[in-house]
């Protein structure tokens, strides 16, 4: 009985401890606009002009490890499969990330002059160009999304272009395309035939800089609020919650 | 005597015109926006705060591990919230990192700049977060503001770290990018 007992409480004190661990093993999620990342064992970062690794196979202890230099007007990195997929003013870099801690470079695709994020999905990438104070790049006329055809990641090709407002961050998950377009709110497409990208919602009061999209769940940043939306149903969006930012 | 002269003569054009320390970059626009740096010690910087949560102001950011939502708050650190019900986050905690922009997770493990260095915290508890490693010196000292084509004072290193770039009025700004 006494045993019993014994084990019982066991058990409630493990499933307790189950529940109440916050943190479990593994990385997060970041939005489109991140310098930083996690693939693996190794966190990378980019800086305006290069590409810096670290170890960090024990997670507690970074450890420095190689530099790649870039050129100028680094903006954002986002892990896919064995690659890292870099936004800078110029172009699109790829890298391959088979070594972890001495990422190759596979391809640059130059013919954008971009200033803001990429992601990929299955074979494509997709890249928002923004006209825009901060970008160097003062020939930067158009407000676009461009679809890139990435099944050779070495030959990356223009799929196609879709005029935008002022497009910002971006995610993708499986048919949905998100689309932050700053002050201009955020875009839901539709994404399931990539030569025929379609815009399935417009939030024009939900300013937009960043989401990321999660299980079913939308997180928004901008300058009003982080929004949640549930895209459980995917043809609406459902606003979840409201955290406010001070004006 | 005529070779030396031409030499001479380059030279002394090549101050007159000032094309020399220039390089190739356009002329400095003469108007439009002018920032100034805003310092802090570098004994400050390095201090991680556990503070009780804050109002959100400049959003930066965003994260997303298990329940919980980490938000950066640009130049200042990290708000966490309580994600469990996305229909009422909970707002938890603040942790005040000074410079902070950047942000990620492995394990209990939450990485980000922190000015010039990268710190490792360990947020397991988000109520008590701890600094596992600090690494100085992982990021180039901020010498310039993000915006470009503008004109600034430029940073001085001796006075402290640069943790934030404010558009003010600058008497015949020295810097511009």
């Amino acid at each position: 009985m006494k045993i019993h007992l014994l084990l019982v409480s066991l058990i409630g004190v493990l499933t307790a401890c189950a529940n109440s661990d916050s943190v479990s093993p593994g990385t997060g999620i970041g939005g489109s606009t991140a310098r930083f990342t996690i693939s693996g064992n190794t966190l990378y970062m980019v800086s305006n002009t290069a590409l810096q690794t670290y170890d960090i196979t024990e997670s507690s202890n970074p450890k420095k490890g190689a530099k790649t230099s870039l050129g100028f007007g680094v903006e954002t990195i986002f892990p896919y499969r064995n690659n890292l997929f870099i936004g800078t003013q110029t172009g699109m870099y790829i890298y391959d990330i088979s070594q972890p801690n001495s990422p190759k470079q596979v391809s640059l695709y130059s013919h954008i002059l971009s200033c803001d994020p990429v992601v990929a999905q299955g074979n494509y990438a997709y890249v928002t160009l923004r006209t825009g104070t901060n970008c160097r790049n003062q020939s930067v006329t158009a407000n676009s999304l461009d679809v890139i055809d990435i099944s050779n990641v070495s030959n990356p090709k223009l799929l196609k272009s879709y005029q935008m407002t002022n497009p910002r961050g971006l995610g993708a998950d499986s048919s949905l395309l998100f689309v932050g377009e700053g002050d201009y709110g955020l875009r839901v497409m539709d994404i399931s035939n990539p030569l025929d990208v379609k815009e399935l919602e417009y939030f024009y009061n939900t300013k937009t800089y960043d989401v990321i999209p999660t299980r079913k769940r939308l997180i928004v940043t901008g300058p009003t609020g982080i929004y949640q939306y549930s895209y459980a149903d995917f043809s609406q969006l459902k606003l979840l919650s409201q955290i406010p930012v001070q004006p | 005597m005529h070779r030396l002269f031409s030499a001479l003569l380059l030279t002394m054009g090549c101050f007159l015109l000032d094309g020399c320390d220039r390089y190739y970059a356009p002329p400095p626009p003469s108007k439009g926006d002018t920032y100034r740096p805003v310092y802090a010690a570098y004994s400050d910087i390095r201090t991680i705060q556990n503070l009780s949560p804050q109002p959100l102001k400049n959003v930066g950011k965003i994260y997303v591990k298990d329940n919980y939502l980490y938000i950066n708050e640009e130049g200042n650190g990290i708000h966490i919230f309580d994600n469990r019900n996305p229909e009422k986050p909970v707002q938890v905690a603040f942790i005040g990192i000074l410079g902070n922009q950047e942000l990620a997770i492995k394990d209990s493990i939450l990485y980000a700049d922190n000015v010039t260095d990268l710190v490792a915290l360990n947020i397991a508890n988000p109520l008590n977060v701890r600094l596992v490693k600090r690494i100085e010196n992982a990021f180039d000292y901020p010498a310039y503001p993000l915006a470009t084509n503008v004109r600034f004072e430029c940073a001085d290193p001796a006075r402290g770290a640069v943790i934030h770039w404010e558009k003010a009025d600058v008497e015949n700004p020295q810097c511009y990018r």
